[in-house]
């Protein structure tokens, strides 16, 4: 039990999880020896040692699930969850009591899942006629009371989630309230939780007065919630999870033409560095040190001729990542790509493949493309691809599609920056040349006499 | 008298007309009695002080390329682009200036002093470029009163001088540039729908085509390069012209080649020069079809088209434009004059307006009845971080108020929000360009508008822009809640803030360009 323990506080302690030779081991069919460490914290640490010992990811997930279990068997034993009513004898009324029930809210014509949050039992106050309010948090317990988990608002600014509700004047000095009565009603979408899936929630309430802010009674419970959504530790685990599978692709991508060079090598470490040792300033030496190894490991795994199933990978992103850290990665792909200053046909085919198994928009792909890729680099030019062009296009449709692109670089050949000026005359080139395909032979004369005869 | 002028400032050719005493254009011609003079600036080696403007500087150039200068509007507007004579370097509006001044000073030998003038730039130049040339009017000693798009400068001179009406194409193919413009004309009266052009679109490209020719031609022959020196290249940058001009009128040209390795002589064929110029032509055709699309209809919508421009002779541009429209475009009197002239009605329709006392009593009677609804030539926005839908990220984007083609005078408003809490300060930057991303557009002007402190996020500023028929932009920032107002005018005759050290240095200018003396 103190090993299941130690084991997920390992777990939830370190934020990202990620190991390297895991990837491979499942994407690439090769075995490298090589790990990735993708957080410079000890936990991570010990817990890729652990993993290397016991072989695979899912082993985690397996012992982590026991341990949720047996948290939950534990906490749902706890006396404090009391969902029954004040008269059946279970509730101590000389105490304050409450109690979550979910419920549905209607707001402007819109029905919203809420937390109804009830009261009953008693409540001492200072005197006669004080003015009080209810102040209410949510903690998740599922990992046990001693380890309560914030629940946090789901605004732009994630705060720990707390509401002050007014309760208005308390008639006695000792005031019971008999039955259940709702205090607040809380917005579920407004919340979020640590982590998705079945939760143990704590509702803490503690009523005080208005007038000197004393608190006059404090009661919590436990009830169990069903979030359907990632929690922010799930989101942040993902992200983390992302990132390393951006450095895959990324070398994928360096590695497309079997040549990995060194400002393709450089960019992607300083990518990695920036991007998975956070804080660099906080990172120590020792980390940076073994990021160097681990690269240089994941180097010669490449330059041995060996790939990774990108596929698979792309996959596992779509799972994980929201769209827009899909465009992050495909932006430090691009990146890599040019680095040598020349883009290869295999780099070119494999970020479009990447494009569209990371199920990002076409259109808006391209246009990245088009800013980062200037057209002298490609050493195959994929004229479809670079315009925009696809295959279920009319040829009317297509002349008007390369209209446009024409009118949008020509408004761009007068640009100051050269390199614009210039990436803009060769564009206007490519389309003219492109167009050409696309001409309609029919003089406009006997267009009208087309239309005359209809 | 007060003399309103209209001033053709070419690529290749120059020319000024003036409105004469019943209201119609006139040509000026120079002091050798040129009608058109060749946008061309040589600087005398004897006498420092001396510019040669004209065909003078043509012929010159043979001589001394390094001292002449040809084509300055392709480097309108270019702020880096420098010739550096006798230790000084000339800017492209104070050598533009040089040519306006020769033209001023040539128009003045008969009509006395010339100072109320309108110029015309193509339609597609953007706001540097038009600046750089009312800039460089001043610098001439002219009043520049407006300017002009040559498009529109030629179809106000046809409809002044016969019927024209209906949907009409302006194709007006220059020396150096290329617009195309269309317009509704009924009698005297025209309303701008749309334009597109091109910067770098004209005669000289196809000079530089056949150019080309000879050189591999020579090389052909003798492996050899035709041209080692500026001295050679101008020369057959000429010889280059003149095939072209003879292919517009027979079928082959024959010219000799002498050149280092030897002397040859060298056909081109009208069939050769046409496959040459082929791809350049085939952008034209884009660019017609781009105006033709954003004005909403097929080219068999045109009832019109009027060439403009001294390479509408060439006789593939009249052939496919038949193959396009279905019947034969309209050649105009003098395609080379028209802008000129059309340039010079524009100025008295601008003095009736603004100094309606100073149009002379017979001018103001021959101008009454045209009407003029010109449009906006380029997009106005702001940069703004709108919310990408996809991503849910903010993205830094230029949001355009006034969109291009929008009938003059007009007032466009949209509603903008603020980004955070507390937030006291916008950096409200008025730019010009139809992109959506920030970098390939121009930012005309940047201000900082201060807001009121701790106020949340999401109050909203109202945004305004105007564009009046005299080409003066107003902007109008407004933060609705507390009334805050900040103002931004736009025309093409003020510079805005400058420092000292910039009106020093254009003091400098004026100086340099007025202590030239130019013949």
């Amino acid at each position: 039990m103190t090993v299941y323990l130690i084991l997920f506080s390992i777990i939830l302690a370190g934020s990202a999880v990620v190991i390297f030779s895991g990837v491979f081991d499942r994407f690439g069919g090769t075995t490298l020896p090589a790990r990735l460490l993708l957080k410079a914290s000890p936990y991570l640490s010990r817990l890729c040692e652990w993993v290397e010992r016991i072989g695979l990811k899912e082993s985690v997930e397996r012992q982590k699930s026991k341990l949720v279990d047996l948290v939950r068997d534990r906490m749902s034993n706890s006396t404090e969850s009391n969902e029954d009513s004040p008269s059946s004898g279970l509730v101590d009324m000389s105490l304050l009591n409450c109690r979550v029930q979910i419920s549905e809210l209607k707001e402007n014509n819109e029905s919203y899942d809420a937390f109804n949050v009830d009261i009953c039992g008693t409540i001492h106050a200072e005197k006669n006629g004080c003015q009080t309010f209810i102040t209410i948090s949510l903690n998740d317990v599922t990992d046990g009371s001693s380890a309560p988990v914030q629940t946090w608002t789901n605004e732009s600014s994630m705060s720990a989630f707390c509401r002050r509700v007014e309760l208005g004047r308390l008639p006695q000095e000792v005031t019971v309230l008999s039955d259940w009565r709702t205090v607040a009603q809380i917005r579920v979408d407004g919340l979020l939780f640590a982590r998705k899936g079945k939760r143990s929630v704590q509702l803490e309430a503690s009523i005080s007065s208005v007038d000197g802010n004393k608190e006059l009674s404090r009661t919590r419970c436990v009830f169990d919630y069903d979030n359907p959504a990632h929690g922010y530790q799930n989101l942040r685990e993902n992200a983390e999870r992302t990132k390393v599978l951006a450095v895959a692709l990324a070398f994928a991508v360096s590695a497309a033409d079997n040549e990995l060079c060194q400002s393709e090598i450089e960019l992607i470490e300083n990518w990695a560095r920036d991007n998975i040792l956070e804080n660099s300033d906080r990172a120590t030496e020792k980390d940076a040190r073994k990021l160097e190894k681990v690269f240089s490991r994941t180097v010669a795994f490449f330059r041995e001729g060996n790939k990774l199933d990108t596929c698979r990978i792309c996959e596992e992103i779509v799972e994980l990542a929201p769209v827009a850290q899909r465009y992050d990665i495909l932006d430090l792909c691009l990146y890599v790509a040019r680095a040598d200053g020349f883009v290869a046909a295999e780099e070119s085919a494999l970020l479009k493949d990447l494009a569209v198994r990371l199920e990002v928009d076409t259109e808006k792909f391209r246009l990245m493309m088009e800013k980062v890729l200037p057209l002298h680099m490609y050493e195959v030019k994929d004229v479809e691809a670079i315009l925009g062009l696809t295959s279920d296009m009319s040829n009317e449709k297509a002349r008007r599609h390369l209209n446009r692109e024409y009118s949008r670089w020509n408004a761009r050949v007068t640009n100051t920056d050269p390199g614009i000026q210039s990436q803009a005359d060769q564009m206007l080139k490519l389309i003219t040349e492109a167009r050409g395909q696309f001409t309609t032979e029919q003089p406009a004369g006997q267009e009208v006499e087309k239309i005359a005869a209809e | 008298m007060t003399n309103i002028v209209g001033i053709d400032l070419g690529t290749t050719y120059s020319a000024l007309a003036i409105l004469n005493a019943i209201g119609r254009p006139e040509i000026i011609p120079s002091a050798d009695g040129e009608r058109l003079i060749p946008s061309a600036i040589f600087f005398d080696e004897e006498n420092p002080d001396v510019v040669r403007i004209g065909i003078e500087a043509v012929n010159s150039r043979h001589l001394n390329a390094q001292r002449s200068v040809r084509w300055i509007k392709r480097h309108m507007g270019d702020s880096q682009y420098r010739r550096t004579i006798d230790g000084k370097d000339w800017t492209p509006v104070e050598l533009s200036a040089l040519i306006l001044k020769k033209l001023k000073q040539d128009g003045a030998i008969e009509h006395g002093e010339i100072r109320d003038a309108v110029i015309s730039v193509p339609a597609h130049f953007d706001e540097v470029r038009r600046k750089a040339t009312m800039d460089a009017g001043t610098m001439a000693g002219l009043n520049v009163i407006g300017i002009v798009n040559e498009p529109v400068a030629a179809a106000l001179y046809y409809a002044t001088t016969r019927h024209v009406s209906g949907r009409i194409l302006v194709y007006d193919l220059g020396g150096g540039t290329f617009d195309v413009t269309i317009l509704d004309a009924k009698g005297h009266q025209m309303d701008i729908v749309c334009s597109q052009g091109d910067h770098a679109l004209g005669g000289v490209d196809f000079d530089r085509n056949v150019l080309e020719m000879l050189e591999e031609k020579y090389k052909e022959e003798f492996g050899a390069e035709l041209i080692d020196s500026d001295e050679d290249r101008a020369r057959y940058e000429d010889e280059a012209e003149d095939i072209k001009r003879t292919l517009s009128r027979r079928n082959v040209a024959k010219k000799m080649l002498y050149g280092p390795a030897g002397n040859m002589r060298v056909e081109i064929t009208r069939e050769m020069f046409e496959q040459a110029i082929n791809e350049r032509m085939e952008r034209a055709d884009i660019l017609i079809e781009v105006a033709l699309e954003q004005a909403g209809i097929e080219p068999s919508g045109i009832d019109k088209v009027l060439l403009v421009g001294g390479s509408t002779r060439i006789p593939l541009v009249q052939q496919r434009l038949e193959k396009m429209f279905g019947f034969a475009p309209e050649v105009a009197v003098n395609v080379d004059e028209c802008v000129a002239l059309g340039a010079a009605l524009q100025a008295g329709l601008t003095m009736l307006r603004e100094k309606p006392d100073d149009v002379p009593v017979g001018i103001a009677g021959g101008l009454k009845d045209i009407q003029l609804t010109d449009v906006c030539n380029h997009s106005y926005g702001t940069i703004c971080a709108p919310l990408d839908k996809e991503t849910g990220r903010r993205v830094i984007q230029n949001r355009i108020i006034l969109q291009k083609n929008t009938p003059l005078p007009c007032e466009v408003t949209q509603t903008f929000y603020t980004l955070t809490d507390n937030q006291d300060q916008i950096e409200v930057t008025v730019t010009q360009g139809e992109d959506t991303e920030v970098e390939y557009v121009n930012k005309i002007a940047t201000h900082k508008f201060k807001l009121p402190p701790d106020r949340p996020a999401g109050c909203p500023v109202r945004v305004t822009y105007s564009y009046d028929v005299n080409q003066r932009m107003h902007c109008t920032f407004e933060d609705v809640e507390s009334g805050r107002v900040l103002e931004v005018d736009l025309s093409l005759d003020q510079d805005g803030k400058v420092s000292d050290s910039d009106i020093k240095e254009k003091e400098e200018k004026i100086a340099a360009v007025g202590n030239s003396k130019v013949e």
